[in-house]
């Protein structure tokens, strides 16, 4: 009995917690949309609209296809063609369970949306880790296999008439063209606020990262592959749930309302409202649909073919986004009203905790034999090193001696040929991510900050790591756990940026100097709790103020306990900050030691250091 | 509050705005045309302006209230979802009537019986398209794909070829494709082969040589204009010389249209269509297309003959479509008014109207085919413009219908 009394108090206190931060989330254009919402959704009770009702309730459903295609193509950057060809296996496998299966509606609805989501997985597996032109193509290709198998077996398609369903009834009432549309409304609703709810915590975030730099999401520990083709099966599901409801509504599936055409559309509204945006892909619809109805008034007074002034003025639409940037028409309206209206400074609620744990039993990173070759060219040859917690560990030697290889191998970004990396006596293995996981984290040698997002969001990267109820149905229901693992998140990435001493979280980092964006690219990896951390040549073209600070920052982190590795070509920085020294030379360790044993090294003076001093 | 009672006002206001137009003393009723307006222009134009006009000339009066007809056109573009959206919309939007071109009736003629609303195909021939018993507010005037394709089989079986069934991929096609197997069943012998082609494709010279290649004497296509088109090109462009004969599609001007550069390969297309003229002779027809003419201009097929005349489009399609609607008001006229649906419905099972060909047109509940199977004529191409056949029993007694001006 207490402990029932315990769960409800548990509970109740979450649900108050939950209504608090609803309540400290809103704001006056939360109002707005929820008022847009209803209106849309009570339209057909007060408006003249019965014989719209079917069209409407079929462009809202279109409208679900479109925002499920923006999870694809906006969140996680996949040029799919394909979201024609899932609407139809969504309508066809609807229509062929109800007509020749007889299963009930539910039923089959759960099915066809399954069936897609499953042809979803497997496209996504297929095209996972193509380059997107491919990808682009090869989603293309599934429109116009569908489009043919379709034609090519009639008994499939229903031939010339269709597949004829039934009347679709729910607890025996019949579902009009006015239900649909509630449904189709309410659906796209879910999907748009789940997006908008997704695109800015950790799932989004890591997504968003990989669509701007695949290898530098991935070292921080992205599943990029794993969440790719979850957000590619999503979109699928969504097209799939949009196609079994048209067919209910229409009450046929035919062949040529799918597609590669219904594809094409789909992708150009995306790209015409804004990818970006969860109602970009809506507003694309409209405005496609704008152009259609011009073209036919345009051709009805003219005399002229409507579907090619259609395609002309969706032309037109695609290019005037070009010039706009490309982003989209509206972000360019969205970046056009934030010129106009001075942004209002909303302050960000303080996280519970803003602070970077500190290194605990720390251990050392012990490579041993790292051997690399591509074909006959050895790149490392049997090199040992041994990061110890607490010191800066500095690895230098000639442009080409196998550094950056070296660092590729210890973070799991290229699986060496020979040897192994431990720590604590455990092998390392595995991607990058478990590397990230056991507390190896390294920056890539280029600058590769996410540019799209803010400083904050390039930490949260970083800082998603180690939430554990991270997951996307925790994100959008927003549950207790997941809100208080947003909110550690958040305070750890907090702390990352103010230790590197990025004072802006909320800075575009594309906005950022190139020294910014490396301090960045340390955040971020700080963020994800290392042991080790590995840093391709941090100091790259720093101005001398800007190598004190990082100086300075490098002997802090030593001092929690982290052991690092400085890759880097610029000396004089190597002498202010590093406890060890390892110099390499055609892929080989030619010395390691203290400053002082390896700069009086002669086999080091001739490879390396020339006239140049490092003690 | 106040802001909410102007929201309500104003809403009350622009519901207000879509009533009915009509007065006391006159009624307008709305007929929906549901045609591929924008994928085969040449059908959807001709079931639209065979309908309106007839629109224009009914006249009923019921109890001094004159009944109007108007004309509301719909897309299908031959999807058949697109058309049962359309037949939806019509009926929401008080369409008393769908004239329609069959694409999509399986779907759409159930939202058309719910609300006791006809549908009648003027174009298609499919079977199954129309059943009195099951489909009792469907109707047809417009040859059926089972009569034209027994007449095909009935006229060339005895010339012993060896024929090619070439059908494509489109709705059209396939149903041609059904009604033709089943005609040729008994008579196997006379099929070289079957081939079913790319609607879309641009050129089908492979497989007019597998046709060719099987031996085939003949070839009988039965698809969509362009096919036809693609496949003379293919044939003729090829030294081919065998007789083509298709479904009525051979007579759409795009065929000739598209091998305006080539007429003397048009020549000899030989094609099946419900006859334009009667035992009467062709005076109603030709009146027919005289109206239809000072109403929306002569249709020009684009072609000359080869003495350099202009080739028009005689409107025999455009006729099914004035029939219903003349069959229409008549059963509105016999029905009392259009206050109750299913009285109308009835009553076309009713009445008979003079049609444009001066056949008698109408239905009976055992029988919505509006024309018989016996109906069916054959005319080739010379010169850009057709004559019946002289070599079939019932073409030979046709007039020819003047197409040069």
């Amino acid at each position: 009995m207490s402990s029932a009394a315990g769960v409800f108090d548990e509970t109740r206190a979450e649900l108050t917690a939950a209504v608090r931060d609803a309540r400290a989330a809103w704001s006056w254009s939360s109002t707005l949309w929820l008022l847009a919402f209803a209106a849309v959704l009570v339209a057909p009770a007060v408006l003249p609209l019965s014989g719209q009702m079917p069209d409407l309730a079929q462009f809202v459903y279109l409208a679900l296809a479109a925002v499920g295609l923006g999870y694809a193509v906006g969140l996680a950057g996949i040029p799919s063609l394909g979201q024609g060809a899932f609407l139809g296996i969504g309508a066809f496998s609807e229509a062929l369970l109800r007509t020749k299966a007889g299963w009930p509606l539910v039923p089959s609805f759960v099915a066809a949306v399954a069936i897609t989501a499953g042809v979803g997985v497997l496209t996504g597996l297929a095209t996972g880790r193509l380059r997107s032109a491919f990808v682009a193509v090869s989603t293309w290709i599934l429109s116009w296999i569908l489009l043919l198998l379709l034609a090519s077996f009639p008994g499939i398609s229903g031939g010339a008439q269709g597949l004829v369903l039934p009347a679709a009834t729910v607890l025996g009432h019949t579902l009009t063209p006015t239900d649909h549309y509630v449904i189709g409304v309410t659906l796209v609703a879910v999907a748009v606020l789940a997006l908008a709810v997704l695109a800015p915590r950790a799932a989004g975030l890591g997504l968003a990262a990989a669509r701007d730099q695949r290898l530098a999401a991935a070292g921080l520990g992205v599943p990029v592959a794993r969440a790719r083709l979850g957000v590619f099966t999503a979109s699928a599901a969504i097209a799939g749930v949009a196609g079994a409801l048209t067919v209910e509504l229409t009450q046929v599936a035919d062949a040529s309302s799918y597609g590669p055409a219904v594809s094409f559309k789909l992708f150009v509204a995306v790209i015409l409202g804004g990818a970006r945006l969860p109602l970009g892909p809506i507003v694309g619809l409209l405005v496609i649909s704008a152009f259609s109805n011009a073209a036919e008034q345009i051709g009805g007074l003219r005399g002229l073919p409507p579907g090619r002034l259609e395609e002309m003025l969706t032309g037109y639409g695609v290019l005037l986004v070009l010039g706009l940037g490309g982003a989209g028409l509206l972000p360019a309206a969205r970046g056009w009203w934030r010129t106009r209206m001075p942004s209002r400074h909303v302050p960000r609620p303080s996280p519970p905790m803003r602070e970077l744990p500190r290194v605990e039993s720390p251990e050392p990173l012990r490579a041993q034999g790292l051997t690399k070759s591509f074909g006959s060219l050895v790149v490392l040859d049997h090199v040992d090193l041994e990061l110890a917690p607490g010191q800066v560990h500095a690895l230098i030697g000639p442009n080409g001696s196998g550094k950056t290889t070296a660092l590729k191998a210890l973070v799991g970004e290229l699986a060496p040929d020979e040897g192994a990396v431990r720590v604590n006596g455990t092998e390392l293995s595995g991607s990058p991510r478990a590397r990230v996981l056991q507390g190896v984290v390294g920056t890539q040698q280029a600058t590769a900050v996410f540019p799209e997002l803010t400083a904050l969001q390039n930490a949260l990267v970083g800082a998603g790591l180690r939430l554990e109820h991270d997951g996307p149905f925790r994100t959008v229901f927003r549950t207790p756990k997941a809100r208080a693992d947003e909110r550690l998140a958040e305070g750890k990435a907090l702390a990352a940026l103010e230790l590197v001493g990025l004072d802006d979280p909320d800075r575009p980092a594309s906005e950022l100097t190139a020294h910014e964006q490396r301090l960045l690219m340390i955040a971020s990896a700080l963020a994800t709790e290392p042991r080790v951390l590995l840093l391709d040549e941090p100091a790259a073209g720093g101005s001398a103020t800007e190598l004190d600070r990082l100086a300075e920052l490098l002997h802090e982190l030593r001092d929690t306990g982290l052991a690092l590795l400085v890759i880097e070509h610029n000396l004089r920085f190597v002498r202010r900050v590093a406890d060890e020294v390892t110099v390499l030379e055609a892929g080989r360790r030619i010395a390691s030691g203290t400053l002082a044993q390896v700069a009086s090294d002669e086999a080091v003076k001739m490879a390396y250091l020339g006239r140049q001093k490092l003690s | 509050m106040r802001r909410l009672l102007l929201v309500v006002g104003l809403c009350a206001v622009v519901a207000g705005c879509g009533g009915d137009k009509s007065s006391d003393k006159t009624k307008t009723v709305t007929i929906a045309v549901n045609a591929p307006f924008s994928r085969t222009p040449y059908v959807g134009q001709t079931i639209a302006d065979g309908a309106a006009l007839a629109a224009s000339k009914a006249a009923v009066d019921v109890n001094g209230v004159k009944y109007r007809f108007r004309i509301k056109r719909y897309d299908t573009g031959l999807s058949p979802s697109v058309a049962a959206r359309n037949v939806r919309k019509a009926i929401a939007e008080g369409a008393v009537a769908i004239v329609d071109e069959g694409t999509g009736v399986d779907a759409s003629w159930q939202f058309a019986r719910d609300a006791d609303v006809p549908l009648a195909v003027t174009y298609q021939g499919g079977e199954g398209l129309v059943d009195a018993a099951q489909r009792p507010n469907v109707f047809r005037i417009a040859p059926t794909d089972h009569g034209m394709a027994f007449r095909w089989a009935e006229y060339l079986i005895p010339k012993k070829l060896k024929i090619a069934l070439i059908t494509d991929d489109s709705s059209y096609g396939q149903q041609g494709a059904k009604a033709l197997a089943e005609a040729f069943s008994e008579n196997m012998d006379s099929v070289a082969t079957k081939l079913t082609v790319p609607a879309d494709a641009p050129d089908l010279s492979p497989q007019v040589l597998r046709a060719r290649r099987a031996g085939a004497t003949a070839l009988l296509v039965w698809a969509q204009p362009t096919t036809i088109a693609s496949v003379l090109s293919a044939a003729r462009s090829s030294g081919w010389k065998v007789p083509v004969y298709t479904s009525p599609t051979g007579e759409d001007p795009l065929v000739r249209q598209q091998l305006a550069n080539h007429p003397d390969w048009v020549d000899g297309l030989t094609f099946a269509s419900g006859r334009p003229t009667a035992e009467v002779g062709a005076g109603p027809f030709l009146s027919f297309q005289r109206d239809l003419e000072n109403k929306f201009g002569v249709q020009l097929v684009g072609v000359r003959t080869p003495d350099g005349a202009q080739v028009v489009q005689p409107p025999d399609y455009a006729m099914y479509s004035y029939d219903f609607v003349n069959v229409l008001a008549a059963a509105i006229q016999r029905a009392g008014g259009t206050a109750d649906r299913k009285k109308i419905l009835a009553a076309l099972d009713q009445v008979t109207v003079a049609g444009a060909n001066g056949d008698q047109r109408g239905f009976n509940e055992n029988n919505h085919d509006g024309v018989v199977d016996d109906d069916v004529y054959f005319a080739k191409f010379d010169g850009m413009t057709y004559r019946p056949v002289k070599d079939d029993p019932l073409s030979a007694t046709l007039v020819p219908i003047e197409q040069r001006r």
